[in-house]
C-alpha cells in the first residue's frame, strides 16, 4: 500500500497535442480516487501514464515515495485492471490469475495456496478450471480483479471496469469492488467516464476536462460546490439546468420571468454583489425545481414553464421544460441535447405530479440551492 | 394452396440447394473425381493406357514400387523436401512478420521490407527455378560471394553435387515459400489484443516470456492450419525440382512427384506411375483428413 503523487504531469503526443496538462494529484494510503471526465478528458492516458503504460513528458510520479517516471510497469508495484480485463483465453482462470506468480518463478505450491485464497474472496473457486470464453462478464470481471490482487500490489489502477456490463450487472460489481477495495485497503485509483460510479464509489473525485484536472474532492462537495459550470453540469444525473441571466439589485432576471435571491445567497457569495446589473450564469439542479401545485413546492417562487415530455420512472417523474430563458453550455462535449430544441431544462418531480407533456405550468425554484458562475470564465461565483 | 402444390412447393425448396451446387459438382466431378478414379483402376492393370483391353494386375504394381529403392529414396527425399520447407516457412515467416509488427521499426522501412518480404511470393515456380539455377550456378553469384568471404575454397556446384542437391532445392523452395506464413501470422498477430501485452508488461513478463506465453498460443490456430497446408502443398512440388535438378543428380532430389512422372512419362510405365500416385494421394489425403479433423475440432 502507498501513496501516489503526481506533480505537474504532462503528456504532449508527437504531433504536439497535449493530452495530460499539469496534472496535481496526491492519492493517500489506502484511498479509493476516482478519475472521471468526458470521452478524450486524458484520464486513462492519466492511468497508463501511472502504469508505465505511458511515457511521462514531463513532470514527477512518485508511487510509495518512490520516483517511479523512469521504471518499467513491472517495477512500479501497481496491478491494472483493464477495460477488457485483458485475459488470456488460452488459459484457464487459474492460470490467468498465476501469470505473474510464474512469471516471477514462484513454485507451484505457493501460487496454487495464492490462488485459492483468492478465488474464495472473489468466490471463483468453481470456475479456476474455466476458460475466459465460457465465463460471463461480471465473472471475467472478478477474475481481472483477482488478477490484479495476485501481486498484493502498492496500488490498483482501474480502468473502466465495468463499461462492458449490463446495467444491472454494474451496479452489483460496483459494490463488490467497493466492498473489496475497503476490505483489502490498497490505494486504487479509478477511472470511469460514468458519473454514477465516481459518486457512487470514490472516496475523492478527480474530475479532467480537456487534460486539465478541473476539481478533486469527496463527492459530495463536487455535488453541492462545483468550482466550475462544466464540474456542475457533468456531475450529476439529469445534469444541472444551466441558463443565463442579469442580476438587477437581488433580482435575477431571464427572458420573461424573475426570480427575487435571498440575502443568503449574498452572504454566501459576497462576490455575486460585484454583478449587479450584469450577465451572470445560474445554475439549478433538477431536484430543485418543483411542481408548483404540489404541497413540496408551495414555499417557493415560481417561473412559468412549458413541459415537452415526461419520463415516469415510478420513484420520480423527469420533466423536460421549457423554460423561457438561454440555456448555457456545459462544456461537456459527452452531454446529449435534450429532446432536440423544445426542451431547455429538466426537473424532477415527485411520482404524484400529475402534469402532463404540453400543459403550460408553474414551476417552484428553490433559490437557495441556486449556482452562480460568470458568463465569461464559468468559474463559480 | 392445394396440397400437391404444397407438396410440389417444399420438393422444390428441398432441391434448390443441390441445383445451386450442381455446376461446381459437376466440374469436380468431372476434372478431379474422374481422372482420380481412372488413376486408381490404372494401378491395378497391366500396361494401363497403352494396350486396348489392359489385364487386372491385382497389387504387382504397387509392390513393385515397394520394393523399388529408389521409390524410398523419392519418399525420404519428399519428407525431408517437405519437413524442412515447413520448419523454415514457418520459423522465417514467424521473424518476419514479428519484425514488420514491430513498433520499434520506423513506419517506412517497415514499408519497404513488408515489400520486399513479400516479393517471392510474387514469382512463378518457373521464375524462382530459373533465379535460383543462375544463382546458384557454379559460376554464380553464390559462389562468388562465398568465395570472397573466405566460406568456400572452391566452386561448388549447388544442383549438380549429389551431396548438395537435396539442400538446395529445399533452399530455393524455402525462399519461394515463406510468404504466405509471413502474411499470415502477421494477419494474426495484427489480432491480437495489445491489452494481453499491457498485462504482460505490468506482471513482469519479458520478451521471451511473451512471445511463448501469450504470441504463440494466440497465433497456434493459424500456425497448424498454414502448416497443414503447407505440408499439403510442399509434398506434391514439382516445377522447381524439374527445372532446376530433374530429379538427380543420381536420384539425389528425387521426390514423389518427379518419381511419378519419370514412370509415366519417360519409361511410359503408367501403371506403376499410377500406383505411385495413389501412395501420394493417401499421404495427402492422410493428411488432409487431419487438416479436416482439426479444423471442426475449432
Amino acid at each position: 500500500m502507498a501513496e501516489v503523487i503526481l506533480e505537474n504531469i504532462c503528456k504532449t503526443y508527437g504531433n504536439s497535442f497535449r493530452a495530460i496538462d499539469q496534472l496535481n494529484l496526491s492519492v493517500k494510503d489506502g484511498e479509493f480516487l476516482i478519475l472521471v471526465g468526458p470521452s478524450g478528458c486524458g484520464k486513462s492516458t492519466a492511468l497508463r501514464m501511472i502504469a508505465g503504460l505511458e511515457d511521462i513528458t514531463s513532470g514527477s510520479l512518485r508511487i510509495g515515495g518512490i520516483d517511479v517516471v523512469d521504471m518499467p510497469p513491472k517495477d512500479r508495484d501497481i496491478a491494472m485492471v483493464f477495460q477488457s480485463y485483458a485475459l488470456y483465453p488460452h488459459m484457464t482462470v487459474f492460470e490467468n490469475i498465476a501469470f505473474s506468480m510464474r512469471l516471477a518463478g514462484k513454485p507451484k505450491a505457493e501460487r496454487k495456496k495464492r490462488v485459492d485464497e483468492i478465488a474464495k474472496t472473489l468466490q471463483l473457486t468453481s470456475l479456476l478450471d474455466s476458460k475466459p470464453a465460457n465465463l460471463s462478464g461480471g465473472q471475467r470481471q472478478r477474475v481481472a480483479m483477482g488478477r490484479a490482487m495476485v501481486r498484493e500490489p502498492a496500488a490498483f489502477l482501474m480502468d473502466e471496469p465495468l463499461s462492458n456490463l449490463d446495467a444491472k450487472l454494474r451496479v452489483q460489481m460496483r459494490a463488490e469492488i467497493t466492498s473489496l477495495q475497503k476490505q483489502l485497503g490498497v490505494t486504487t485509483i479509478y477511472v470511469t467516464h460514468d458519473q454514477i460510479e465516481a459518486m457512487t464509489m470514490g472516496d475523492r473525485v478527480a474530475v479532467l476536462k480537456g487534460g486539465v484536472l478541473q476539481q478533486v474532492d469527496t463527492p459530495k462537495r463536487l455535488y453541492e460546490s462545483p468550482v466550475n459550470a462544466f464540474v456542475a453540469g457533468f456531475i450529476g444525473s439529469p445534469s444541472m439546468n444551466l441558463f443565463e441571466a442579469t442580476l438587477t439589485g437581488d433580482e435575477l432576471t431571464s427572458g420573461t420571468f424573475a426570480v427575487r435571491l435571498q440575502d443568503a445567497a449574498f452572504v454566501r457569495r459576497p462576490a455575486l454583489r460585484s454583478y449587479a446589473g450584469r450577465k451572470v450564469v445560474f445554475g439549478v439542479r433538477p431536484e430543485d425545481l418543483y411542481d408548483s401545485s404540489l404541497e413540496s413546492g408551495r414555499k417557493y417562487q415560481t417561473i412559468p414553464a412549458k413541459v415537452t415530455s415526461i419520463e415516469e420512472l415510478g420513484s420520480e417523474h423527469i420533466v423536460h421544460l421549457s423554460i423561457d430563458a438561454v440555456r448555457v453550455d456545459s462544456g461537456d462535449p459527452d452531454a446529449v441535447d435534450d429532446f432536440g430544441l423544445a426542451s431547455n431544462a429538466v426537473a424532477r418531480f415527485e411520482p404524484i405530479s400529475a402534469v402532463h407533456s404540453g400543459s403550460e405550468i408553474r414551476v417552484a425554484v428553490d433559490d437557495a440551492k441556486f449556482h452562480f458562475f460568470d458568463p465569461e470564465t464559468h468559474l463559480a461565483i | 394452396m392445394t396440397r400437391q402444390k404444397r407438396s410440389h412447393h417444399k420438393l422444390k425448396r428441398a432441391i434448390a440447394p443441390y441445383l445451386y451446387l450442381s455446376p461446381a459438382l459437376l466440374i469436380i466431378g468431372l476434372l478431379m473425381l474422374l481422372p482420380m478414379v481412372t488413376v486408381i483402376g490404372y494401378s491395378f492393370q497391366n500396361s494401363a493406357v497403352l494396350r486396348r483391353d489392359p489385364s487386372f494386375a491385382g497389387l504387382k504394381h504397387y509392390q513393385a514400387i515397394f520394393a523399388d529403392p529408389v521409390f524410398w529414396a523419392s519418399l525420404w527425399h519428399t519428407l525431408y523436401f517437405t519437413c524442412m520447407s515447413v520448419v523454415f516457412h514457418m520459423t522465417i515467416g514467424m521473424v518476419f512478420a514479428l519484425m514488420l509488427n514491430s513498433d520499434r521499426i520506423n513506419p517506412t522501412l517497415r514499408n519497404i521490407l513488408r515489400v520486399l518480404y513479400i516479393l517471392p511470393w510474387l514469382f512463378t515456380a518457373v521464375i524462382i527455378a530459373v533465379i535460383w539455377r543462375l544463382l546458384l550456378e557454379p559460376n554464380g553469384v553464390v559462389n562468388s560471394v562465398l568465395m570472397q568471404m573466405g566460406i568456400i575454397g572452391s566452386k561448388v556446384e549447388w544442383f549438380s553435387s549429389t551431396a548438395t542437391a537435396l539442400h538446395a532445392v529445399t533452399f530455393a523452395n524455402i525462399w519461394a515459400g515463406y510468404p504466405l506464413f509471413m502474411v499470415s501470422l502477421l494477419a494474426g498477430l495484427q489480432g491480437i489484443p495489445k491489452d494481453f501485452y499491457e498485462a504482460a508488461d505490468i506482471d513482469g513478463a519479458k520478451a521471451y516470456q511473451k512471445l511463448i506465453f501469450i504470441t504463440i498460443p494466440q497465433l497456434m490456430p493459424i500456425i497448424i492450419s498454414i502448416s497443414l497446408l503447407d505440408f499439403i502443398w510442399t509434398m506434391q512440388v514439382f516445377p522447381l525440382i524439374w527445372i532446376t535438378t530433374g530429379g538427380g543428380p543420381i536420384y539425389s532430389t528425387e521426390v514423389l512427384s518427379t518419381y511419378t512422372y519419370k514412370l509415366a512419362f519417360s519409361s511410359y510405365n503408367l501403371s506403376q506411375a499410377s500406383a505411385s500416385a495413389v501412395v501420394i494421394l493417401l499421404i495427402s489425403l492422410g493428411l488432409t483428413l487431419f487438416y479436416i479433423r482439426y479444423q471442426k475440432a475449432r
